[in-house]
């Protein structure tokens, strides 16, 4: 029930934290101007204010009514990061096909029962579209592969 | 006689042979992204965003429209086949659409659903091109005001209608005004919340923040589960005729639907979901054939679809004459405008009729383009469920992070994307759902302009908001719409709906 209680607070914390960045935020480094001749905080200071507010009347409620928070899955949280970091990391050593293949590969390693011959068979279909779709139909100015 | 040239003039844009392909393009991939289930309008339409930026505004928004429409009807084959609503509007469909395949009917269901869904779509276009034109020439004597009031009262929809509750909605466009405020402010010159990266001066992209909200999120949440595929029976071409009693029991209530979902469309935060729910309460209760209801009715399967493809056509009013958009996809549409440099609101007929008029009368050959692809291709799409998931997502990942890439040869655009999606991925654990997040984004920075123009205008007074009446009266919806949520309207639709 504790734990419960705790985990619950997390999402109106967060947004606690945000609507309060943003007021400190406006208040220490914008001008705020007057009410004719608005400054370019006044408006974040009002919305992260409004934030705040809510996020204070979330964690009220949530005190009163603690909500089960659903439960994350690390392994496709890697899996999908681990896909998205291989494409931004080896695009400028290998060019967008090698690293599109590899990226592929290692998000669909994070998949149960997604055998290794299908998935290179997919990461090769896969480099082989976007070649197709953006090189070839769209003309995006892409460095396919590094070298050629 | 000046409707007619209008037409003219849009039937001369639609017919262009990039604006036809990219139409057909469209509808064909929406269609084969709504039949999977997980993978509803708004991740296609963040998809293939950045394939928009490479093409004429015009084609870029016939393409996406498309690819809306087309994901909406497709969403509706696997809740006939497997009870799996492919799109939140048509979980609606499942109730009367699966009885029917169970007990054989499932191309008659389908069939049915292709027909209800044109003549929904051409519903929705004739009452877009009537009133359309009407609401922009009633929106030019807006003023700050009302345009501030506007925006409030489509973004407390927004929130209301948002599944994760309406004080989580209104924190989550909160967030999103907050997110559009990053960069540098247009009237002064400063750069607010950049903390001194360069990247951050032009403001957080659109395509990013959708990118990861919808499509990176969305993967991390179904991946696991991706190991799955749908054994749905085969429908055989001979199979799918509706007799001719099942057409005359079809029309009324394809009508009515039509005319439901045209209204609700329009309404800014409701949508096609509500749209497909109140057409079949409402058939429901005026039918005289309720006991078949949730039994395989085939009115149960046309007014949902008839609704929900009318509702999907209507949307695009408010979106293109007053900037406001009725949905989250909508949001993405009015973003992808924005990003072409058109700015939608009253002047956007005036000033861009060929875009206006080209884009409605390729609504109606995108319908057509429905008709005729889906009869002959239902069983490709019946197919199309069995092949299994993993497959899938892998190819969207890297169809995101290519087309984020693509836009502008930059991996900080990548790097961001995987970081929204990460924000989008724990937010849904903590039940802040995104979609109200995305719409606050996109309107806040224009919300925040015309609130400044009329406290300009109004020399610093407040009041201004509550003493234009225009704007009082937009305000004033808005308080009772949040006063509303406090009704038991879960206990009230379930009475209309005992048996859903």
């Amino acid at each position: 029930m504790q734990h419960k209680s705790i985990m619950s607070q997390i999402g109106p914390l967060i947004m606690l934290a945000a609507g309060l960045a943003f007021v400190f935020g406006a208040v220490a480094s914008l001008d705020l101007g007057s009410f004719r001749r608005m400054g370019s905080g006044a408006f974040p200071l009002l919305v992260g204010g409004l934030l705040s507010f809510l996020a204070a009347i979330g964690l009220v409620q949530n005190l009163r009514n603690p909500m089960n928070t659903k439960k994350g899955d690390p392994i496709a949280v890697v899996g999908v990061v681990g896909g998205v970091a291989s494409f931004a990391f080896l695009t400028p050593f290998f060019g967008v096909l090698p690293a599109t293949a590899i990226a592929v590969f290692a998000t669909g390693s994070a998949i149960p029962g997604f055998r290794w011959p299908f998935r290179i068979a997919l990461a090769v279909g896969v480099a082989i579209g976007v070649w197709l779709i953006f090189v070839r139909g769209l003309g995006m100015p892409f460095v396919a592969i590094k070298g050629f | 006689m000046e409707l007619l040239s209008n037409l003219a003039l849009g039937f001369n844009t639609a017919t262009s042979a990039s604006n036809l392909f990219y139409c057909f393009a469209g509808v064909f991939l929406g269609t084969f992204i709504g039949v999977l289930p997980g993978v509803g309008p708004l991740a296609a339409v963040a998809m293939l965003l950045p394939v928009s930026f490479y093409l004429e505004p015009t084609t870029a928004l016939v393409m996406l429209a498309g690819v809306y429409y087309g994901a909406e009807y497709g969403g509706s084959i696997a809740s006939i086949l497997l009870n799996i609503p492919g799109t939140p509007s048509s979980s609606v469909t499942c109730i009367d659409g699966y009885p029917m395949a169970q007990q054989g009917r499932a191309g008659i269901a389908l069939f049915a659903t292709s027909v209800a869904s044109f003549f929904g779509g051409v519903f929705g276009v004739i009452v877009m091109v009537l009133l359309a034109p009407r609401l922009a020439e009633f929106a030019l004597l807006f003023q700050p005001a009302e345009y501030f009031s506007v925006m409030v009262l489509g973004l407390i929809a927004a929130s209301i209608v948002s599944s994760s509750g309406v004080l989580r909605g209104l924190m989550m466009v909160c967030l999103g005004i907050l997110l559009g405020t990053i960069g540098v402010d247009v009237n002064s010159g400063d750069a607010r919340f950049t903390a001194g990266i360069p990247e951050l001066r032009d403001g957080v992209s659109l395509v990013v923040v959708a990118m990861g909200l919808f499509g990176i999120s969305e993967v991390m949440v179904s991946l696991r589960g991706a190991t799955q595929s749908y054994a749905g029976q085969s429908v055989r071409g001979r199979d799918i005729f509706p007799t001719r009693a099942e057409w005359r029991k079809s029309f009324l209530p394809a009508l009515r639907g039509s005319a439901i979902g045209s209204f609700f469309g329009t309404l800014p935060g409701t949508g096609q979901t509500v749209a497909s729910f109140v057409g079949y309460a409402l058939e429901k209760k005026i039918s005289r054939n309720k006991a078949q209801f949730g039994n395989g009715a085939i009115e149960g399967v046309v007014v949902p679809e008839s609704a929900n493809n009318a509702a999907a056509q209507t949307a695009f009013i408010p979106t293109l004459t007053l900037g406001i958009p009725g949905s989250t996809t909508m949001a993405l549409m009015l973003g992808a405008l924005m990003i072409h440099g058109i700015t939608p609101g009253p002047r956007l007929i005036s000033d861009h009729p060929d875009l206006f008029w080209g884009l409605v009368v390729s609504f109606l050959f995108g319908n057509f383009f429905l008709l005729v692809l889906n009869i002959p291709l239902i069983g490709l799409w019946v197919r199309l469920l069995r092949v299994p998931h993993y497959y899938l997502y892998p190819t969207v990942i890297m169809m995101i992070c290519v087309g984020v890439y693509g836009i502008s040869n930059s991996l900080t655009d990548v790097w961001a994307t995987l970081a929204f999606g990460l924000i989008g991925y724990f937010l849904r654990l903590f039940h802040f759902e995104p979609a109200p997040m995305l719409i606050g984004f996109v309107l806040g920075p224009m919300m925040e302009e015309f609130f400044r123009r009329a406290m300009l205008l109004s020399r610093g007074d407040p009041m201004v908001f509550l003493e234009r009446p225009g704007s009082a009266a937009l305000l004033g919806i808005g308080a009772l719409l949040l006063c509303a949520t406090a009704l038991p309207l879960k206990s009230i639709l379930q009475r209309l709906m005992p048996r859903t």
